[in-house]
């Protein structure tokens, strides 16, 4: 799960406040929070920032720096590469549970997944719930 | 004490034309009597008087002639400029710089409208076009643009090559969901804290999806709470 889809998940279980407040109540540059949920690419190097905001959401920094490395266009990435050469992908969803499969589509918001045990189904995983990959903090851009 | 002719016309504020106008008397004779050149005729005198609303004998029937124009000054003449020195070797013509590949690349598209390929088009320059210069490049380009606006041959398809990423869209999700409702299958959703819920897709959005339960309630699902879905029982 990327930085971006962590910092939307704490938002919204802390009352999915407006950005802007947010902002300004941890006396960050405006725009850097929504800068850090939107984008795909790598986002958040300012630890300082970074700090700041895992205080607010009551969570850790490592935490934040974690998601960090697990950034959309690493997934893109992953799941691209696993649809080319029709390889088989292992993800592990935030409900804790793991999911492998033949990647048969992606998108923006979600990917295609025919899962090993049934040939012919599909799962629609959302990809904000995917927590880690193979290979996440070792990914490369698309 | 009579008064010169233009005198009185100035201080009543009137034009020569006016005064010509409403005496009937033409410019140049006015002139004329302006300058004292010439004596005002007493039949003039009185169209001059009611023109001018004064009586005759205001009017001076010769003007004192006005001092003749100062003399003009002379400029200086100008002292003669230097003469450029001329440098002692000409300047070897400036070397254009070799063509850009953007250059080369219109060249050959402009070409290639006219079924023209590369090494065609080498031949009719007469060089390779890797060693066009800039300045020849524009030349050659400038003559394919204007064959195009002249003969305006068909445009080709582009091959692009930019590569396709759906990470811009959300279509496949919404083909799939689409399909599923028209399909009226049952879906299965799996949210991120463990609850499920099925039922058929009443209608989807990027951000929410509308599910008819099977005891006919309908709930909307974000998708921010979406962890997974799939169809009802397993099948795809």
């Amino acid at each position: 799960m990327s930085l971006g889809d962590e910092l939307r998940y704490l938002r919204a279980f802390h009352g999915g406040g407006n950005l802007m407040e947010i902002e300004d109540e941890i006396g960050l540059k405006p725009g850097t929070l929504r800068y850090m949920e939107q984008r795909y690419r790598r986002v958040g190097e300012d630890d300082e920032a970074l700090a700041k905001i895992a205080a607010y959401y009551d969570a850790s920094l490592e935490r934040l720096q974690w998601h960090r490395e697990r950034y959309r266009k690493a997934l893109s990435a992953y799941l691209q590469q696993a649809l080319k050469s029709e390889t088989t992908v292992r993800v592990e969803l935030r409900t804790g549970e793991t999911l492998t499969g033949l990647v048969r589509w992606w998108d923006l918001g979600a990917f295609g997944l025919e899962p090993d045990e049934g040939e012919g189904s599909l799962i629609v995983v959302q990809r904000h719930a995917v927590l880690d990959w193979q290979g996440a903090a070792t990914g490369t851009e698309t | 004490m009579p008064e010169d002719l233009r005198k009185i016309r100035e201080r009543k504020d009137m034009s020569i034309n006016k005064v010509a106008s409403r005496s009937g008397i033409p410019i140049t004779t006015l002139i004329q009597y302006e300058k004292g050149a010439q004596e005002i005729s007493f039949r003039d005198l009185a169209r001059l008087a009611k023109a001018l609303l004064v009586d005759e004998w205001d009017i001076n029937p010769r003007s004192t002639p006005p001092p003749p124009p100062p003399p003009r000054e002379e400029r200086p003449a100008r002292p003669p400029l230097p003469k450029r020195e001329q440098p002692k070797e000409p300047k070897p013509p400036r070397q254009s710089p070799p063509a850009r590949e953007t250059q080369i690349a219109h060249l050959l598209t402009l070409a290639a409208r006219f079924d023209i390929d590369r090494a065609a088009l080498e031949e009719e320059i007469g060089k390779p076009l890797d060693e066009l210069t800039q300045k020849e490049a524009r030349h050659w380009n400038g003559h394919y643009m204007r064959r195009v606006v002249e003969e305006k041959p068909p445009k080709r398809s582009i091959d692009r090559k930019r590569a396709y990423l759906p990470e811009g869209v959300d279509g496949f999700e919404l083909a799939y969901l689409q399909e599923q409702q028209e399909a009226g299958a049952a879906l299965n959703f799996t949210l991120f804290d463990g609850q499920t819920f099925e039922g058929v897709v009443v209608g989807f959005g990027p951000y929410q999806i509308v599910v008819r339960e099977p005891g006919g309630d309908e709930v909307t699902l974000n998708k921010l709470a979406i962890a997974y879905y799939r169809k009802a029982g397993g099948a795809g």
